[in-house]
């Protein structure tokens, strides 16, 4: 055969094997989430970290606000060309599993997750036995309370229990400064709704057992009234309790800059309120919910987010989908040992879930703010995650807000918030 | 030879009914038949389940469901009617300050009255979302200076609501303003002369000449001002997501969570009808008012 012939030959094989072997290895990825631009950078680098080792996948990162992640995820999950990867709450998890919106992962993965992280979180990432995310981070709650503005009050500390909560609340309220001794918040459902839950859950009571509401029990009872006199008394102000689509407004603006003396929120905020407060962030002390009457020590809710993998997207995205958290959550792709996530949760004050991470990042999460929140998670419970989880909290939010703004009594709050939830739940369930 | 007519008329518009046929009429009959289903947005609508009347007993029941439909319902009513109400008398005065050919800089106006049209409602929503801020927002700040007390705007119930329709009123207004210019531009000059010289005044050249010359550009704009309302969704999206207790949910934010948020896409359906129906009424009823004033 000529020389000719040859290069003829190998030409021909060459441009039919070339689109081949370009669509066979060449993967695009799309990672949706809702974390701020600054945090979305540094997904980006490790993506870019990922690319470096594994050059034919390409992994493009979407942000969205907050409120708009579940319908982003509903609305473009069933394509596939929708996000292949998404952040998820934990208590959305059922409702996009039985709608076969996530794929359950690998048995090779679901076996590392196993054995890698806290039993704990990754129930929360399951549905019955079968694994759909990997955990990332955990959120938990407590009370978050100005020093300075307690010095000027002459209140030495943190308050325990309700009557002591009250009792500070009072002393902190400045109305001609506007400023008030206990913030709410309102507009956004787990904004409303979990600080309510850590205080029901710190007097003994629970949201859900079963997969049955329990907010006619006398501790949600008792709750329900210690936020009406908290209202009545003047020492919580609902104008300044605003949230926006993303987690942000008045209730944050009012804590950043003094005018609100205590608030009951996650350790996810610590960078919103770095960046609001700058040197004045030392000011911002953590201690554990105050017990109510019916408690016997402080508890508090916590809930968990997960990386999912969308069930429709090709065998391909979805394999590189699965490769390429794995690699995100190790301790290979990180620094010191932690996973390239963990260091992107921790660069918000939120704390990791792997037990190596954890360990990891031992130093940070013995910080003066994050410290408060690590030492509540062992007695925390979490969420309930059940079907209807999300209308169950948009109703239950409604009622608080009626409740703060007046237009509901304690008793009739507390009435209305199960009647809707054994309805809500019940449907959710059939 | 009519036979001939039809069938070539017939041809002419079978593209354009085609069309419309396939992407209003169809979804809108798609719609109607979800409404009577009980089906999941996540899944194929051979998954629905006809259940008759059940998802608009459901809205209009007791339960959470019908209780914040209605609110919706309600909260879609009062910002409609508010908006109308503010924005037809406004775009008749500025549209007459601006229709004054001898007033100077009259161009100018219209200009920067257009273009607060031309704003994507985004930008709006994000500025005014600052400039309500009662803390240290520039409108509590302004009010200040003129010894009125700080306002709480979107963050009281009682407010929100209507510091939605003005921030729309505010956007939509230059928009409503050129419709009723180009109303004015229509109307003879010399029914003004005339009725000058019959000794009318001002007032009454107003009544009964301008007003009635351009009762035709109003029900246009009163129709498309009711139909843009009753789409608002961005600002409360973006600022309020429907609070504070509820007083910012309308339909269409409202649809969106139940319809596509929690997949319940035959009580969403079942909105949406009910949506297209109170519209279909409002608008009948607006025409049928107007061809009754004519006849008169």
């Amino acid at each position: 055969m000529s020389l000719a012939w040859i290069s003829k030959l190998a030409l021909a094989a060459g441009l039919l094997a070339s689109p081949t072997v370009g669509w066979a290895q060449s993967v695009n990825i799309s990672y949706l989430t809702h974390w701020s631009p600054e945090t979305v950078a540094l997904l980006d680098a490790a993506a870019k970290d990922y690319a470096k080792s594994n050059p034919d996948v390409t992994v493009t990162v979407r942000a969205v606000p907050f409120g708009d992640l579940l319908t982003t995820l509903r609305s473009q999950g069933g394509s596939s060309d929708g996000p292949t990867i998404g952040g998820i709450y934990d208590l959305w998890l059922p409702e996009l599993a039985r709608d076969k919106l996530v794929a359950p992962a690998p048995d090779a993965v679901a076996g590392e997750v196993k054995s890698a992280w806290p039993a704990g979180v990754v129930s929360a990432a399951s549905v019955g036995a079968t694994l759909y995310g990997i955990p990332n981070e955990i959120d938990v709650y407590a009370l978050n309370y100005n020093k300075e503005l307690f010095k000027r009050a002459g209140i030495t500390a943190a308050p325990k229990t309700w009557s002591e909560l009250k009792d500070a609340a009072q002393k902190l309220t400045r109305k001609d400064a506007g400023q008030q001794g206990f913030g709410m918040i309102n507009s956004w459902a787990a904004g409303v709704v979990h600080p309510f839950a850590s205080l029901l859950v710190s007097n003994g009571g629970e949201l859900v057992k079963d997969g049955k509401p329990m907010l006619d029990s006398p501790q949600a009872g008792e709750t329900f009234q210690l936020y009406e006199d908290l209202i009545k008394s003047g020492a919580s102000d609902p104008a300044m309790a605003t949230a926006d689509a993303n987690t942000t407004g008045p209730f944050l603006d009012n804590f950043v800059s003094g005018k609100t003396g205590m608030i009951i929120m996650a350790n996810w905020w610590e960078s919103a309120l770095k960046s609001g407060m700058g040197d004045k962030f030392s000011n911002i002390a953590t201690a554990p919910i105050p017990v109510g009457p019916s408690g016997d020590k402080p508890h508090s809710i916590s809930y968990s987010w997960m990386t999912v993998v969308n069930a429709n997207a090709g065998q391909a995205e979805q394999k590189a989908a699965w490769d390429f958290l794995v690699w995100l959550n190790s301790p290979k792709s990180g620094k010191n040992g932690a996973s390239a996530m963990s260091d992107i949760l921790m660069s918000m004050g939120i704390l990791p879930t792997r037990t190596s991470d954890i360990e990891a990042h031992k130093d940070k999460l013995g910080s003066e703010f994050l410290s408060g929140y690590v030492s509540v998670l062992a007695d925390a419970k979490p969420f309930p995650v059940v079907p209807g989880g999300q209308e169950f909290s948009e109703s239950l939010q409604q009622t608080l807000e009626a409740l703060q703004y007046g237009q509901l009594s304690a008793k009739d709050a507390q009435a209305n918030a199960q009647a809707d939830a054994v309805s809500i739940l019940e449907r959710a369930a059939k | 030879m009519i036979k001939t007519y039809r069938a070539s008329a017939g041809i002419m518009l079978a593209p354009a009914v085609t069309l419309i046929g396939v992407f209003i009429l169809l979804p809108m009959l798609l719609t109607i038949w979800l409404s009577f289903q009980d089906w999941s947005t996540q899944t194929p609508f051979s998954n629905a389940s006809f259940i008759g009347f059940d998802n608009f007993r459901e809205i209009f029941g007791p339960t959470s469901v019908g209780r914040d439909f209605k609110r919706a319902l309600l909260n879609t009513a009062i910002y409609t009617a508010l908006s109308v109400m503010l924005i037809l008398p406004l775009s008749v005065v500025f549209g007459l300050m601006v229709h004054q050919r001898d007033v100077a800089g009259g161009t100018a106006l219209r200009t920067v009255l257009f273009s607060t049209y031309m704003v994507p409602m985004i930008a709006v929503t994000l500025v005014w979302s600052k400039l309500y801020s009662p803390s240290e927002g520039p409108l509590n700040q302004v009010l200040g200076l003129a010894g009125i007390g700080p306002q709480l705007w979107l963050s009281s119930p009682r407010s929100a609501l209507i510091s939605i329709v003005v921030l729309n009123v505010w956007q939509q207004i230059g928009y409503f303003t050129v419709l009723a210019v180009a109303g004015l531009t229509q109307i003879p000059g010399s029914l003004y002369e005339a009725a000058t010289l019959d000794g009318a005044n001002r007032r009454e050249q107003f009544r009964f000449i301008t007003l009635p010359l351009l009762s035709r550009t109003l029900l246009f704009s009163a129709v498309i001002a009711i139909i843009n309302a009753v789409q608002v969704f961005e600002p409360v999206a973006l600022i309020t997501q429907g609070g504070p207790v509820g007083s910012t949910n309308v339909l269409t934010y409202h649809i969106r969570r139940v319809g596509i948020e929690r997949a319940q896409g035959g009580l969403g359906s079942a909105m949406a009808v009910m949506l297209m129906l109170a519209l279909i009424v409002i608008v009948c009823a607006l025409f049928a008012f107007a061809n009754r004033k004519d006849d008169e």
